[in-house]
């Protein structure tokens, strides 16, 4: 009995201190470790959409609050001598195999898109993924912000045998149009200088 | 002082993992593709494996032999954790290529085999000598297999070009199949390699080094 | 169902687990010696891999998610594993004892088996249903079960041939698991 209860306690006590442990050093790296996600998987696709910015669109980032809504949006913003000129936000759809995650770019004045790029993915190889090439996705570069299929009297062009991943993609870009124009009130003011 | 060095250089050398003691092959043909990937894998398992070769003999004396097993698998999956969570915030690239093996260094049989084999028996600073230089061997292996066949599948090594320009790379070497073939090649020499050095100081020539689970000491098989 | 048997058929051939995933390859090495043992072993990690793949699934799906604890999946994952085995292993020897004879010394082994942590960890990166949970980690288990009986088939004959004395044992055996990885290789056109 007693060896029992020494065997319950030792091995609670080291889970608890396990557990402890590793809790307070997630809080520790927590930050750390968002940062560089968002470097290393959603920043190459923003450079991508975005060009010529002097700033680090992934140290500048600012959350949103979407009006109406309670979920919250991370905006990417690119500056130019301290001055936006465009921001990059990432949305999601539901593809074939999961979720597509898209990063759309907008100009700040016109009502263009600057590009898109796809964050994740994971369509059947091959067939699917093609739109996360650049056939597909440079049909959007510059195009004026509002986007449908061509199958759908549009002028984008879905993928031949991936209609479930074309059109993902498209309502994800639909999403962040509707975003970009909710909270485009509020973008100008967030990053004026000095803040 | 001569006892903590023994400890030590065994790891080097004697019983250099993975290729005198045949352990944890997996991470050794998984992430061997580059000599970056292999140093990284290798100061991962130093990490894990010191450390948990310094808990596991701390606490000793106070483990019931039943839940001995368990309580190492506790110490040793709390410090995975603590490596993945590190690794992705320093070092997020290195944490992308080794992908499920960084995870998988829990299960790998080194960690539990010294912790069973060695630190469950001796003093902690003997204890954290043994893993330390284990986890050294590791690494020097690991790079030098990385090397191995970065330099022939990619013509680099640690990313900067070696090979003259007409050199066209095998991709054979970076594939499963060169990893497999790679390896069993330098096992072979390192044998033929022991078996001349005994011969010539008069040994009998012994058995290779087998890789079975007795080396681990885990399941008693 | 199309999906499912081009699922069913990359987990064996084309992404086999050890031959092309380098999962398992401690056992897959280990008791490759003797077909006998390598058939006790493969279907013991087929079963264990099967249950290990859902039960840790569930516990992310229902446990860890919710709560937000994803970055402990290792350690939770490891422990659902070790306890798992030792739960068959007292299951089969008291329910099953013919069954219990024929796995029931290779269940220990099965914990450190880095094809079964490794599979359970890949359906969760795959972000899998349940149902393609299961099919996955039942053929990747079948994958593992089929290279490893072919391997001690092969080393079973390597056994009375003349091998260079550096070359007996570990190091011919993993060269003859990369001719086999490279033959597998030819499935890769496949999908």
């Amino acid at each position: 009995m007693n060896e029992t209860i020494k065997m319950i306690v030792v091995l609670s006590l080291i889970c608890g201190l396990s557990g402890f442990t590793l809790a307070t050093l997630k809080d520790a790296t927590n930050d750390k470790i968002e940062e560089q996600v968002l470097t290393y998987v959603q920043g190459p696709a923003i450079s991508d959409v975005l060009v010529g910015y002097d700033n680090s669109p992934v140290k500048d980032r600012k959350k949103f609050d979407i009006p109406g809504t309670d979920q919250q949006v991370t905006v990417f913003p690119a500056l130019k001598d301290g001055k936006l000129f465009g921001v990059a936000l990432e949305t999601f759809a539901k593809g074939y195999g999961g979720n597509v995650g898209v990063m759309v770019g907008f100009n700040i004045d016109g009502a263009n898109l600057s590009g898109i790029g796809v964050t994740t993915m994971k369509e059947t190889p091959g067939i699917g993924s093609r739109v996360a090439k650049q056939g597909f996705t440079s049909q959007f570069s510059g195009h004026p912000a509002k986007v449908e299929l061509s199958s759908k009297g549009g002028d984008i062009n879905g993928i031949a045998g991936a209609t479930i991943s074309s059109t993902a993609s498209v309502e994800a870009v639909k999403q962040a149009i509707n975003i970009f124009g909710q909270i485009k009130p509020q973008l100008a003011a967030a990053w004026t200088k000095g803040s | 002082m001569s006892r903590l060095w023994k400890e030590f250089s065994k790891g080097l050398w004697t019983d250099l993992p993975p290729f005198k003691i045949v352990l944890g092959l997996c991470p050794v043909l998984a992430v061997t593709k580059t000599a970056d990937n292999g140093f990284g894998m290798g100061l991962a398992v130093i990490f894990v494996l010191t450390l948990s070769n310094v808990f596991v003999s701390a606490v000793r004396k106070i483990i019931p032999a039943k839940v001995r097993i368990a309580c190492f698998i506790v110490i040793a999956a709390s410090l995975v954790v603590a490596v993945e969570l590190l690794m992705q915030a320093y070092a997020y690239p290195l944490y992308q290529q080794l992908g499920i093996f960084v995870p998988l260094i829990v299960v790998n049989c080194i960690i539990l085999g010294r912790a069973e084999a060695f630190a469950s028996k001796n003093t902690v600073l003997l204890s954290a000598a043994d893993g330390f230089g284990m986890g050294v061997g590791f690494t020097m292996s690991l790079t030098f297999l990385g090397g191995l066949r970065e330099l022939f599948g990619y013509g680099t090594l640690f990313g900067s070009q070696i090979m003259p320009e007409s050199f066209k790379p095998f991709s054979f070497m970076i594939e499963a199949p060169g990893a497999f073939v790679c390896l069993g090649i330098v096992l072979a020499a390192m044998n033929a390699f022991t078996n001349r050095q005994r011969r010539k100081k008069g040994l009998a020539v012994l058995d290779n080094p087998t890789h079975d689970c007795k080396t681990c000491g885990i399941c008693g098989h | 169902m199309k999906e499912f048997f081009l699922l069913f058929v990359s987990a064996i051939f084309v992404n086999n687990i050890v031959l092309a995933q380098y999962l398992g390859n401690c056992p897959f090495i280990g008791t490759s010696k003797k077909i006998s043992v390598a058939v006790g072993m493969g279907s013991a990690v087929v079963f264990v891999a099967t249950m290990a793949a859902s039960i840790t699934w569930a516990v992310q799906e229902y446990l860890l998610d919710p709560l937000g604890l994803q970055y402990l999946q290792t350690l939770t994952f490891i422990l659902v594993i070790a306890a798992l085995v030792q739960f068959v292993e007292m299951f089969l020897k008291k329910a099953v004892p013919p069954l219990y004879k024929a796995l029931g010394i290779f269940l220990p082994l099965i914990t450190t088996n880095c094809a079964i942590m490794g599979i359970a960890i890949i359906c969760q990166r795959e972000d899998f249903t349940f149902g393609k949970t299961v099919a996955f980690s039942f053929a990747s288990g079948l994958g593992f079960m089929m290279a490893l009986i072919v391997l001690s088939a092969i080393r079973e004959k390597i056994e009375i041939s003349r091998v260079p004395k550096a070359m007996q044992g570990t190091p011919i055996a993993l060269i003859m698991a990369g001719l086999m990885s490279l033959a597998f290789f030819a499935f890769k056109g496949m999908i």
